[in-house]
Order: C-alpha cells, then structure tokens, then sequence
C-alpha cells in the first residue's frame, strides 16, 4: 500500500497501539477485518502528503502468456511500489487481492468496493502492469 | 436477495463462462505469479516481531460470570424474574379460590371500612338474628352457623353490594369480630349453587375471613389478624 517500509512500520505501530488501546477499554469492534480497514485508512492519510502521481493515461496490453516469467524477474520491492504508485481505489484493491489472504467478498468489504469497481480495478491493474512488465522486459514479450 | 448473494451469483456466472479459455488460463497464472511475488516482498524487522502464533489480541474467553454481568442479559434477567415473580404471586393467591372468594374479599374491604355507627345496635346473640333477617328483611336461610352463635352482638344491618345482592353484616363483641351472610356464587347457566365443602380461608389487607356455604348461602367470619385467630372458633379443620 505505501512501497515505503519505514512508513508502513509506523501505520503497523499506530494501528496496533490503537487497537491495544481499544482493547484495554473493552471497545474492540465485533466486526471481523476493522484492523485491516483501520491500517487501510492510515495508509491512505499517510500518502495524502506525498508527491502525489501525475494523473495520465495507463498504458495497457492484454495479458501475455509468458507474463509469469516476466513477473519471477522482478524485485519484489519494484512490485510494492509499482503497486503503491496506483491511485486508490485501485491500490487498495491490488494490494489486498495479491496479498491473497483475502476473498474478494472481503476485499469488497474492505476497500468499500462493489464487485463490478474490483473487477474494473483488478482487469485495469492486469493490464497496466502488463504493459509495464513488456516495457520492462521487452526482448521476453519479442521471444 | 442480498448484495453477497448477487455477488456470488455474478462470479459464479462469470467463472462458469471463462473457465477453461485459454484468456482465462493466462490470467490466473498471472495472479499467481503476481501473489507469489507479493510474498517475497521483505517485511521490515521490526515489524516481524509482531507477526508471531500468539494472538496480538486474544478473544476474550466466555464465562457465566461475564455473561451475567452483560447489562443487557442483566436487565432481561430481572424482568423475567419480576414477571415470573408476578405471575408466582397471582398464582399462589388464587390458588385457594373457591366460589365467592372475590365477594368475600370485596367484604373483607368493608368490614375494615366499617364503624359502629352505621350498623343499627342490637344486643342478642348472633344465632338469634336469623329470625330477624327472615321477618324483617325476607331472607331465608341467612343463618350464622353452630360455632358463632352465642357471640354477643353490638349491631347488624342488610345492605345491597355493587351487583345488588342483599348482604347481611353483624358485629360482635368478640375480638371485634364481623360477620358476612351473602347469597352463594351460582353457575351462569344452571343457575345451581356452586357448592364448596367446608371451611375456606380469604385474606384481605391485613383482614382474615373464614367462609362457610349452607343451603345456598354463604357465611363469613372475619377478623383483623391471621388465619390462627380464627382457627380456635372453627370446629373442623381448614380445607
């Protein structure tokens, strides 16, 4: 969600003491995924005073068939931020789909979303990272 | 049909049209490919500390002693208790009802109510007065029975209740003791007395009556106290 690891050990922290605080008071939501939608909301606010991506048009290609080795070659941390580079709500719904610990009833849930917008959202951020990763390995898109 | 419901349905319909295109196949190896990358992304030390088997937050356990103290369950508790307990005391009271207790308890509300002054003063013996209701008043068989008949009496009178039924009230010297002769209860339909075998027991504020049915009539003695005051006067045991 933030592609900045320092950032979102201090929303970890915040959410955590938060929700400690809560629970001393006896105040903890019945609601099953308020911790994640709370960690949600503090990433957004943290990355409201960032620089903020200028808004252009995404490129975007159909997914390729050897998308999969295109993606083994990259970092890890490029995904994060390519990821945390996305306008929300369509960081949102990337971050908590790929985390895969999610169904999409509880990413619909989470982010506030109706299933329509994921699937909009997710079909766009396929696309958009596709076209990234032809950019970033072209001569695997050309083989 | 709710929003899951919809949503379920759209997905399965969704699913069931692009299984096994080759679209389809691509996508979801990309998913894959996508989540397994997702799970090398490095999580800051310090921050994997946190992540451990214990839970950051344990539920709290469920135990009668919390559930009780729920003021919800508390404040159900004690309405089901003062309804229970209402439902008990209605219960117990009418549970020595017999035919013509409420009239009898509606007179044991006016014998409190009484003073001497508003009964007419006659110096006899209870079990004479049975002439004197018949010749003067036309009532047969208000008779007071064997144990009160030689109580000294203060005064009578004949007066009508609410449903205007002729009501005889004597008081006697004894203890200050009343007595009630009143027309038995009747079935609605037959018109028959509805018959009661024995001595029966009404309490009433702080009044106590022992009721009597001969020939159609009812007789009441009553006094202020407890049923223990009237045992001694009652020949038979109480039913």
């Amino acid at each position: 969600m933030l592609g900045d690891s320092r950032k979102a050990q201090e929303v970890f922290h915040a959410t955590l003491r938060e929700a400690a605080q809560r629970a001393a008071r006896g105040e903890l939501p019945s609601e099953p995924f308020w911790l994640f939608r709370d960690a949600r909301w503090r990433c957004l606010e943290a990355t409201k005073s960032d620089l903020q991506p200028e808004s252009l048009e995404m490129e975007e290609h159909d997914i390729a068939v050897e998308a999969a080795s295109q993606i083994q070659g990259l970092d890890p941390m490029q995904l994060a931020i390519w990821i945390s580079a996305a306008p929300d709500p369509q960081r949102s719904a990337l971050a908590l789909f790929y985390l895969d610990e999610f169904d999409y009833r509880e990413i619909l849930d989470l982010a506030e979303l109706k299933l329509g917008e994921l699937s909009r959202l997710l079909a766009n951020g396929r696309r958009q990272l596709q076209a990234w990763l032809d950019a970033k390995f072209p001569q695997t898109r050309e083989a | 049909m709710s929003a899951i419901q919809s949503a379920d349905r759209s997905m399965r319909s969704a699913i069931s049209r692009a299984d096994g295109s080759a679209d389809f196949e691509n996508q979801q190896n990309f998913d894959r490919a996508v989540a397994r990358l997702v799970r090398l992304i490095t999580i800051p030390a310090e921050t994997a500390e946190w992540f451990s088997e214990k839970d950051l937050t344990p539920a709290s356990k469920w135990t009668w002693k919390k559930m009780v103290r729920n003021p919800a369950v508390l404040a159900i508790s004690i309405a089901v208790a003062v309804i229970a307990g209402v439902f008990v005391f209605n219960f117990v009271s009418h549970l020595n009802d017999f035919p013509g207790s409420t009239t009898a308890r509606k007179l044991l509300g006016v014998a409190a109510s009484t003073r001497p002054v508003m009964l007419d003063p006659v110096n006899a013996e209870a079990g004479t007065l049975s002439d004197l209701f018949f010749m003067k008043h036309g009532l047969e068989h208000y008779d007071v029975p064997e144990e009160f008949v030689d109580f000294a009496t203060i005064g009578c009178r004949v007066f009508e209740d609410d449903e205007s039924r002729r009501i005889a009230q004597i008081w006697v010297s004894e203890k200050r003791m009343q007595f009630f002769l009143f027309p038995a209860e009747r079935d609605s339909k037959t018109g028959a007395v509805l018959r009661f075998p024995g001595w029966r027991y009404v309490h009433q504020e702080g009044w106590t009556g022992a009721v009597i049915e001969r020939s159609g009539v009812c007789f009441m003695a009553a006094i202020r106290g407890r049923d223990k005051d009237l045992e001694p006067y009652i020949a038979k045991p109480k039913e």
